[in-house]
């Protein structure tokens, strides 16, 4: 009798438990009140990332520390040339910028021409292989927010999707969930790219059959949907699916940020 | 000394965790055992008096956290194997090593068909192939879990 008292009270338990799993699954999926829960273990959490990249941290500053000096020298030399050029283009773009403002100006037109930018690095990549999400090393107490956009030096590389105070969690445009709205830079012609799961493609699904695309076209944001800062590069048209029967057109598009390398990010405060 | 008992088991989880979140290429990522599953197996069989239902439920909120995956996943999926272990433990504990490997080869396979099964109804597509690797590989290294956990368990919880 005993036993199987004990029997029924686990599989109530069990029961009630399992309820509790998916009523916390739906919300968790619907709305934003589980968010303190995933932060506070995400903090209590971040001493076992650290160790976890503790290995590649030590790694980089031995190298880094036990580099000839010779190489340094090159280095240094390489980067001043590299500093010089972008100095020269720099001055460029600051008359490009004000003239810019001024001609805006002149229409009436008000528009940011620049964005705030919060420098971040990466913490951790990916721990799930169904999804690409990536870790960074600011958070709220920077003044990162859920939904500024993510870039590194070559385009877009996602947005935030989680804050904790001191990290945050970044949705890559090429995680399957994730779609951005985009631009053709030649035609014009704007449309949304998917991930597919891979780093390297993206999908533009279902544009029309006459629309006016060509392989090594450029694809920038387009700024609709009001997530993504206008005008920043995405990827490129790799290769152009033409589906004759149902008269669409899909295209695949290789992302221009380096989505599996890059280890220092720019997190953009988009001023509106 | 009860205090010292759920030390270890916490010790051994946090272990799990930490080679569950360790960074792999992505051709291993796949076949990735799943650590966490594996100590907490091992442990609701030798010790189910403690490592009960509960245990499996905060067990499984701390992974879903780290594991980036929606809240409950990993949770539901820990909550029915554990469940099922604790109505099957003492026929399971007096096997072999290698029968026990073919039990936890099916609760392993429970475990990913739900994460599985929910990734779907999110609508995010899931690898066909992949999917049996994880299992298979945990199955594999059960007999040494088992071995080095069981070790632990003798040595620091003497009687």
């Amino acid at each position: 009798m005993q036993i199987r008292l004990q029997a029924r009270g686990a599989s109530l338990q069990a029961l009630f438990l399992i309820g509790f799993s998916i009523a916390m699954m739906v919300v968790d999926h619907r709305f934003q009140h589980l968010e303190v829960v995933r932060t506070n273990i995400s903090l209590a959490l971040s001493p076992l990332r650290f160790l976890v990249s503790l290995p590649a941290t030590t790694g980089n500053w031995m190298n880094d520390w036990f580099t000839a000096q010779t190489e340094l020298l090159e280095e240094n030399a390489a980067l001043k040339a590299d500093g010089r050029i972008l100095n020269a283009r720099l001055q460029q773009l600051e008359v490009l910028a004000e003239e810019n403002a001024r001609l805006r100006k002149l229409l009436g037109a008000s528009r940011k021409i620049a964005d705030d930018v919060i420098v971040a690095e990466l913490l951790s990549v990916d721990q799930n292989p169904y999804r690409q999400l990536i870790e960074i090393n600011k958070g709220s107490s920077d003044g990162v927010e859920i939904g500024h956009a993510v870039i590194d030096d070559f385009g877009v590389m996602g947005q935030v999707i989680h804050v904790n105070p001191q990290s945050a969690t970044t949705i890559l445009i090429s995680d399957p969930a994730h779609a951005i709205p985009v631009q053709f830079i030649r035609s014009g012609t704007r449309s949304v790219a998917f991930g597919r799961g891979s780093t390297r493609q993206l999908e533009l699904r279902y544009l029309p059959a006459t629309a006016d695309i060509k392989i090594d076209d450029e694809l920038v944001t387009s700024g609709l949907g009001g997530r993504f800062p206008a005008n920043y590069p995405v990827a490129t048209v790799t290769a152009i699916n033409e589906d004759r029967v149902r008269g669409f057109v899909s295209v695949l598009a290789e992302p221009k940020a380096r989505l599996d390398s890059s280890r220092e990010v720019l997190v953009i405060k988009p001023r509106f | 000394m009860p205090q010292l008992k759920y030390l270890v088991i916490y010790l051994s989880l946090v272990v799990a965790l930490v080679l569950m979140i360790l960074p792999l290429p992505d051709w291993v990522q796949m076949y990735r055992p799943n650590w966490v599953a594996l100590a907490l197996i091992y442990w609701s069989m030798a010790l189910p008096k403690h490592v009960g239902l509960w245990f499996a439920f905060f067990t499984g909120i701390v992974l879903d956290t780290s594991q980036g995956t929606l809240l409950g996943q990993h949770t539901l999926a820990l909550v029915i194997v554990i469940f099922i272990n604790l109505n099957f433990y003492q026929r399971i504990r007096v096997l072999a090593l290698a029968q026990q490997a073919l039990y936890v080869l099916f609760l392993l396979l429970i475990n990913q068909v739900i994460i599985v099964w929910v990734e779907g109804i999110l609508g995010r597509p899931t690898p066909v192939f992949g999917f049996f690797g994880a299992p298979i590989v945990g199955m594999l290294i059960w007999p040494w879990v088992f071995v080095v956990l069981r070790d632990i368990r003798r040595k620091s919880m003497p009687g």
